[in-house]
């Protein structure tokens, strides 16, 4: 008799659905599922397949289309300058920072479920954190790339760190623009680490069951010679904590220092002390709805839905949802104190931004953030697969234009209606756009074909198998 | 389930407060009228002064019992498992904003008189300067000006109807939790279950309304006595406050319990050490962060509309309050708070929970008390400015101030310790009172 025929006896019944709300009784967040080597099978025969599901193929073939489109259009523009972009005098800013600020808010999911959940011991974060963490990564290499082009002279990009030279040349320390540099760049390079760290007993896993020479020297390399012995998990789980702690502080640092860009310059509708955590409740309200984009196709795809289950959508449901008050909150202080201030200025940015030329880009904002997030009250709606799919698609429109209307609207008309201006973008500014989709989406999908998708070790440290003194059925 | 939640006797019985907190509520109310009493007298021959003395001391009180509500509505809207053991503190601290607002009266007396006086004396504008209009456009009329033009807000009347919506949504609120909780206590397994779930429901609800009527009543009660003066985060900097005060007095009571032995068989350094850490990353941080972005984009933005409120806290004595507010509020604590066995023995615990009390006292002292100079604006540079209030004084030795602590602080404690004499101190029959139980960190 096999140990899990023994353990379904013993249990006397297979969770299936585990979105029910008993005080008292915590949910199952693995389902069907009562074996640690059931896990173990799921998710690395993802990676040992063969083939991947045609649909990898159909989607990695445009990503790729898209990044060769990115690729055109960021030659074009050295090759050109930056005028091939819809950017004028007042708006010097549009869709480049837009695209910054909106790329390294997506990368803000990742870190949170990674480090301020592990630190909150919300188990059900194991079965979205390692594809949330690869998620960020790839968003902040996104992110990365628009600052980084948008420079004009791309050739002395270096210029961006404080390098010691001849010249004496500084950058200006007093400028939130590098701070900006050093925030990203630490946050890249923690989140990178953070997420290495938490795979290296996967990897080992799969450096041990991998059948072919390549698998089994790529694998061994990057797995470090994990041998799973006591002494190692007991410095692993260590290490984790620490680097959960220090990693903490950057989920709020790094998108504070991005609203800083806006927010320490005097221009109405940008410098707003509300901004730090009205920016960071942003962050973390897009890069859920991205996960959520992400974990309906994949976990459909991949067949993970024991792991990624109904519960764990609805949780991310339920945090879009606060994250969305939140900025729904920020939106109308901002809107208040406007008024409250009694200050000109103030009062025609905001005005400006709701009934000026830019209307329309307010009310996507307004309601893709905080009208249709509210059906995420009702449970139905929580649980529903093409309702929260699309929604998550909703939010993500109404971040983007969140940044857009934040920038232009604010950069289009200020104090001298003599210098008042517009924004219409070229096509090098949409193709660049969408081609980062297509840069995002080409690394993705290779991190779900290659790498373990779910923390398989963290996740059988949940199951009720792991727990010695669970609760013994009669 | 685990060994210790097998073994522990959950009767409601054995973690009820009984005759000594029962006593301790006595001479706390004895402590409080003595001092409010004593403080009446000093004080009454500055009444403006003292009425801005005790609005001060009233928002201290009024946060304490506010972070007990937004600790329940946290802990139940999370479905938290650690903390029903130390959650019942918490819900009779919170229980207090059902009559909390009797401490408002005396501003409606306040401004009964003044009407009734016709301005002469004290009157509502002798603290909010946007109560009396005329006077304030006699003497500095841009001012007034800016006030005329917000008024639809700032006026008496919607003043004190917004004041009653805050009191009767804290109220309702605290009612809710503390009932429903006690409840438990007597309530069949099945019904404990109907009102946890129920709680958890109002929970959410109950968190909107509480960030908007603490952010409202912020800017009521603390931001528009500088009416010019504005800021999109100053709700979130005193719902972060709230979080420093509440949460360092829901620790202490829980610790001064357990040194009764009240609530020892059930409260372990895991849940002290939890509580530690919920103080250092809101009390601490999370306030910190909050200060700190409002302070550093007001000082880089540089504008003269803005900049006034904080050269009102950086001239004179002022200006020291501000630095100890840096050092005792948050670089002082976060090195002392951060180690873990600071957190798990009951005396660093507690002198953690004392000091961050005292420093959110300070600073409720520093939002309310300094009063930016009319002539602000009229100093060329910044240092002529400094040197001419230069011998200002934060005046935050004066004995009044701590009487009337001594006396707000009293009742909030006699009535908290009344409640818990008579009904268990630990939510025995939570839910998940066994996860609690047997909860260890990692």
């Amino acid at each position: 008799m096999s140990s899990s025929q023994i353990d379904v006896r013993n249990r006397g019944f297979i969770d299936t659905d585990n979105t029910g709300d008993t005080p008292g009784r915590r949910a199952t967040l693995v389902l069907n599922m009562h074996r640690f080597h059931d896990v173990t099978q799921q998710v690395c025969r993802i990676a040992e397949a063969k083939r991947a599901p045609v649909a990898w193929y159909v989607a990695f073939a445009i990503s790729l289309a898209m990044v060769s489109m990115l690729g055109f259009c960021v030659l074009y523009l050295f090759f050109t300058g930056v005028g091939v972009w819809g950017l004028n005098n007042p708006v010097m800013w549009a869709f480049d920072i837009t695209n910054f600020v909106f790329w390294v808010g997506i990368g803000h999911a990742g870190t949170l479920i990674s480090a301020i959940l592990f630190l909150f011991r919300q188990k059900w974060r194991t079965g979205i954190n390692r594809f949330a963490e690869a998620m960020t990564i790839f968003a902040v290499i996104c992110a990365g790339l628009f600052p980084g082009i948008h420079v004009g002279r791309v050739w002395l990009v270096y210029w961006l760190f404080p390098i010691p030279n001849q010249m004496e040349l500084w950058p200006q320390f007093r400028s939130p623009l590098l701070w900006d540099v050093f925030a990203v760049s630490t946050y890249f390079t923690v989140s990178a680490v953070f997420w290495y760290v938490g795979m290296i007993p996967d990897l080992a896993t799969l450096r041990d069951r991998a059948k072919g020479r390549i698998q089994q020297m790529a694998y061994g390399l990057f797995s470090l010679g994990w041998r799973g012995s006591m002494r190692h998990w007991h410095r692993y789980e260590v290490a984790y904590l620490l680097l959960a702690a220090l990693a903490t502080p950057l989920v709020l640092s790094v998108h504070s220092v991005v609203s800083f860009d806006f927010a320490v310059s005097q221009l109405p509708g940008w410098h707003t002390t509300i901004f730090p955590p009205y920016f960071v409740a942003g962050a973390i309200f897009s890069g859920f709805a991205m996960v959520v984009t992400l974990a309906v196709p994949a976990r459909e795809l991949f067949g993970l839905k024991d792991l990624i289950t109904l519960r764990h959508l609805d949780n991310m449901n339920k945090i879009i949802l606060v994250t969305g008050c939140m900025v729904g909150y920020a939106y109308s202080m901002e809107f208040f104190i406007a008024w409250y201030s009694g200050a000109l200025y103030e009062k025609f940015a905001f005005m400006n931004r709701a009934f000026g030329q830019y209307w329309w880009a307010y009310l996507i904002m307004v309601s893709c953030n905080v009208i249709t997030p509210q059906l995420f009250w009702f449970k139905r709606m929580r649980t529903s697969i093409p309702i929260m799919f699309v929604l998550s698609l909703v939010v993500n429109i109404g971040m983007w234009f969140e940044r857009y209307v934040i920038i232009v609207s604010s950069l289009a008309n200020d104090f001298l209606p003599t210098s008042w201006g517009g924004f219409i973008p070229t096509w090098v500014d949409i193709c660049t756009m969408t081609g980062a989709f297509g840069l995002f989406g080409v690394c993705f999908l290779l991190f779900c074909r290659y790498l373990p998708m779910v923390a398989l070790a963290e996740i059988k440290a949940i199951m009720p198998e792991a727990d010695p003194h669970r609760e013994h059925p009669q | 389930m685990s060994h210790a939640a097998e073994k522990t006797d959950l009767t409601p019985s054995r973690f009820v407060g009984g005759e000594i907190l029962a006593r301790y509520s006595r001479m706390a109310l004895a402590v409080a009228v003595v001092a409010l009493g004593l403080a009446v007298w000093l004080g009454w021959k500055d009444p403006a002064y003292f009425a801005r003395q005790y609005l001060m001391n009233f928002v201290f009180v009024l946060s304490l019992a506010l972070g007990g509500l937004l600790f329940c509505l946290i802990q139940q809207l999370t479905r938290s498992g650690w903390s029903a053991v130390v959650r019942r503190p918490a819900e009779a601290l919170a229980a207090n904003l059902q009559w909390i607002w009797i401490l408002f009266l005396p501003f409606v007396g306040i401004w009964l008189w003044g009407r009734a006086h016709d301005g002469h004396g004290l009157s509502l504008a002798s603290i909010w300067p946007w109560a009396d209009l005329a006077s304030m456009g006699e003497h500095d009329p841009a001012e007034a000006h800016i006030i005329a033009a917000k008024s639809g807000y700032l006026n008496d009347r919607f003043f004190f109807i917004r004041a009653a919506i805050y009191f009767i949504v804290w109220g309702s609120l605290a009612r809710v939790f503390f009932r429903g909780s006690v409840a438990q206590d007597t309530a069949s397994p099945e019904e404990c279950v109907r009102i946890t779930a129920r709680l958890s429901r109002t929970a959410a609800a109950g968190i909107i309304l509480f960030g908007l009527t603490t952010t409202f009543a912020a800017f009521d009660w603390i931001m528009s006595l500088s009416p010019a003066w504005f800021s999109t985060m100053f709700g979130v900097y005193f719902f972060a406050a709230t979080c420093t005060g509440g949460y360092s007095l829901i620790t202490l009571i829980v610790l001064k319990l357990r040194h009764l032995g009240i609530n020892r068989a059930v409260v372990s350094e895991e849940h002290l050490q939890d509580l530690g850490k919920m103080i250092f990353a809101f009390g601490v941080v999370f306030w910190a962060y909050i200060a700190f972005s409002q302070y550093m984009l007001i000082w880089y933005g540089n504008i003269p509309e803005e900049t006034t409120w904080f050269l009102a806290r950086q001239v004179g004595g002022w200006g020291t309050v501000s630095i100890a507010l840096l050092f005792g509020h948050f670089i002082i604590p976060f090195v002392f708070l951060i180690s873990r066995w600071i957190k798990r023995w009951t005396f660093t615990l507690a002198v953690g929970c004392v000091w961050m009390l005292a420093f959110h006292w300070i600073d409720m002292y520093w939002l309310i008390m300094p009063v930016i100079p009319a002539d602000v604006g009229s100093y060329a540079t910044y240092n002529e400015f400094a040197s001419a209030y230069a011998d200002t004084a934060s005046r935050i030795g004066n004995p009044v101030n701590f009487l009337l602590l001594l006396g707000l602080m009293g009742l909030l404690a006699s009535s908290t310790m009344r409640r818990l004499s008579t009904k268990s101190v630990v939510c025995v029959h939570d839910p998940r009172i066994n996860e609690s139980l047997s909860f260890q960190n990692i």
